[in-house]
């Protein structure tokens, strides 16, 4: 009967290819690929983006600018293009072929080192000026001030908000699939092309399981946030 | 890259020029009709969602989160493999013939599938950021216009929605600009919109770095009339200082 309305058979037949591709053969695949590219993305833009903002914040007038510019750019086109941009470019660049998933990777990294960026600068920007001046006053230098006074007060605000990032990069992982990387949407196409007559389960199936995976990852930053709004004693 | 050489004129003459014109003609129909019909089904969804029928409500809130929490290459692709598939075979064949509209090609399979997609998704965001823009209208502006004699309706329409859309306007234009950097994706459908002509002119000519160097320009380019055109609609529908709809 439900087989009829939902014919499941074909996700069970299909399951393990979709959650872990072809994982025996040493090719991780299908959801577990999506995660994967979204933790190594998340990772990129963490490391990236504090780095542009560190440069950022020592930097005069003029270079500013510039990475302002750079920001703008990068997050004023479609991260489909900067995706190509980097599948044709890093092979010319490093002069051999680098896999796929690490085009996309890079791509989505640097989209979202700028949004790490941004929002870390906006964090220092909102601290009260007396933080900054109490620490001088106390003999840190500059340095000294950002990392030991400045950057914990914002790392604080910063990780909820990295939460949401995940969940969007989790869905922006989907993109490879235009560049035939096998993750979650990719393996679905190829399910769909073998199978045919069975596309409403399919991607049905692969939006309920982003749709879960994303659902709880956003539980989980309010959750997170509650309690360190908590502990900071905003609410 | 050191044996890479550069010849602009193998994207801007000839076939690869017209392809991205064609291709840019394409983006700006997908962002516009999707972008007016989007704003449609999310004023209807705010609607919905402050409403007084919690079926109504519910309903509003989960389409919200159902489209927000998947990624739109799935549910383009989900419309394009099973939702063509629901209809009736009489439909799909009428839509895979080319018609004549007043003299205008009707518009392809695929360009209506990415308007649908592109319009069911991006209204889901566009709501959410109406709806934050109501609740930033005090609660007294509801219950003035309540003592007024106007009904919910009413005080909705004419007192709230005009303040709240003025304080969403600016996180409403990002939406409008991300929908048009959403575009793309229907290329995965066939759709030629310009990042697709643009991969064509790469498989020509192998002219990649030329090929997107434009699309990337084209694409700031469209970003910045897109948003220069919005807020010059804002400053006319919000006349500075005084609240009013025309």
């Amino acid at each position: 009967m439900l087989s009829k309305l939902f014919y499941y058979p074909v996700i069970v037949d299909n399951l393990s290819y979709l959650l872990f591709g072809r994982l025996a053969q040493g090719q991780p695949g299908g959801l577990l690929l999506t995660v994967l590219m979204a933790l190594a993305a998340i990772a990129m833009a963490m490391v990236l983006g504090f780095i542009l903002a560190l440069a950022h914040w020592f930097s005069p007038r003029g270079i500013q600018r510039v990475l302002w510019l750079l920001g703008e750019i990068v997050r004023g086109i479609p991260q489909l293009l900067l995706i190509f941009w980097f599948y044709f470019l890093l092979p010319m660049l490093l002069g051999r072929g680098a896999p796929d998933a690490v085009s996309v990777i890079v791509a989505l990294g640097l989209f979202n080192a700028v949004t790490v960026m941004v929002s870390v600068l906006a964090g220092l920007n909102a601290l009260p000026g007396g933080q900054h001046e109490a620490a001088q006053a106390n003999g840190l230098n500059r340095w000294q001030t950002l990392r030991w006074v400045l950057l914990p007060q914002v790392l604080d605000h910063i990780v909820p908000s990295m939460v949401n990032l995940l969940v969007a990069l989790i869905k922006d992982t989907s993109l490879a699939f235009v560049v035939s990387v096998p993750e979650l949407t990719m393996v679905s196409t190829q399910v769909n092309n073998r199978e045919q007559i069975y596309p409403l389960e399919i991607f049905l199936f692969a939006g309920a399981l982003y749709f879960v995976l994303c659902s709880l990852l956003s539980l989980g930053a309010g959750r997170l946030e509650r309690r360190l709004n908590r502990r900071l004693g905003l609410r | 890259m050191i044996h890479y050489h550069f010849d602009w004129s193998a994207v801007l003459s000839g076939a690869p020029l017209h392809w991205i014109v064609s291709g840019l003609w394409v983006t700006f129909n997908l962002t516009i009709w999707s972008g007016v019909l989007a704003t449609l089904l999310a004023l209807l969804l705010l609607g919905m969602r402050l409403s007084a029928y919690r079926g109504l409500r519910w309903i509003s809130a989960c389409y919200v989160t159902l489209f927000r929490n998947t990624p739109l290459a799935v549910q383009l692709l989900f419309w394009y493999f099973g939702g063509l598939q629901c209809l009736p075979g009489s439909w799909r064949d009428w839509l895979n013939t080319s018609h004549q509209l007043g003299g205008v090609h009707f518009p392809s399979t695929e360009v209506l599938v990415g308007v649908w997609a592109l319009t069911l998704f991006s209204a889901a965001f566009l709501s959410e950021e109406m709806r934050a823009g109501v609740r930033a209208v005090s609660n007294g502006q509801f219950d003035a216009a309540h003592s007024q004699g106007f009904s919910h309706w009413q005080s909705l329409r004419w007192i709230v929605l005009p303040q709240a859309l003025r304080y969403a306007w600016q996180p409403l234009i990002g939406q409008y600009l991300s929908l048009m950097k959403n575009s793309p994706l229907t290329m995965s459908i066939a759709v030629t919109e310009l990042l697709y002509q643009t991969n064509q002119i790469e498989s020509f000519n192998l002219h990649a770095i030329e090929a997107y160097a434009v699309a990337t320009l084209l694409y700031l380019l469209l970003g910045l009339l897109l948003s220069l055109a919005l807020q010059q609609l804002g400053k006319g529908m919000f006349v500075s200082g005084d609240l009013h709809v025309k």
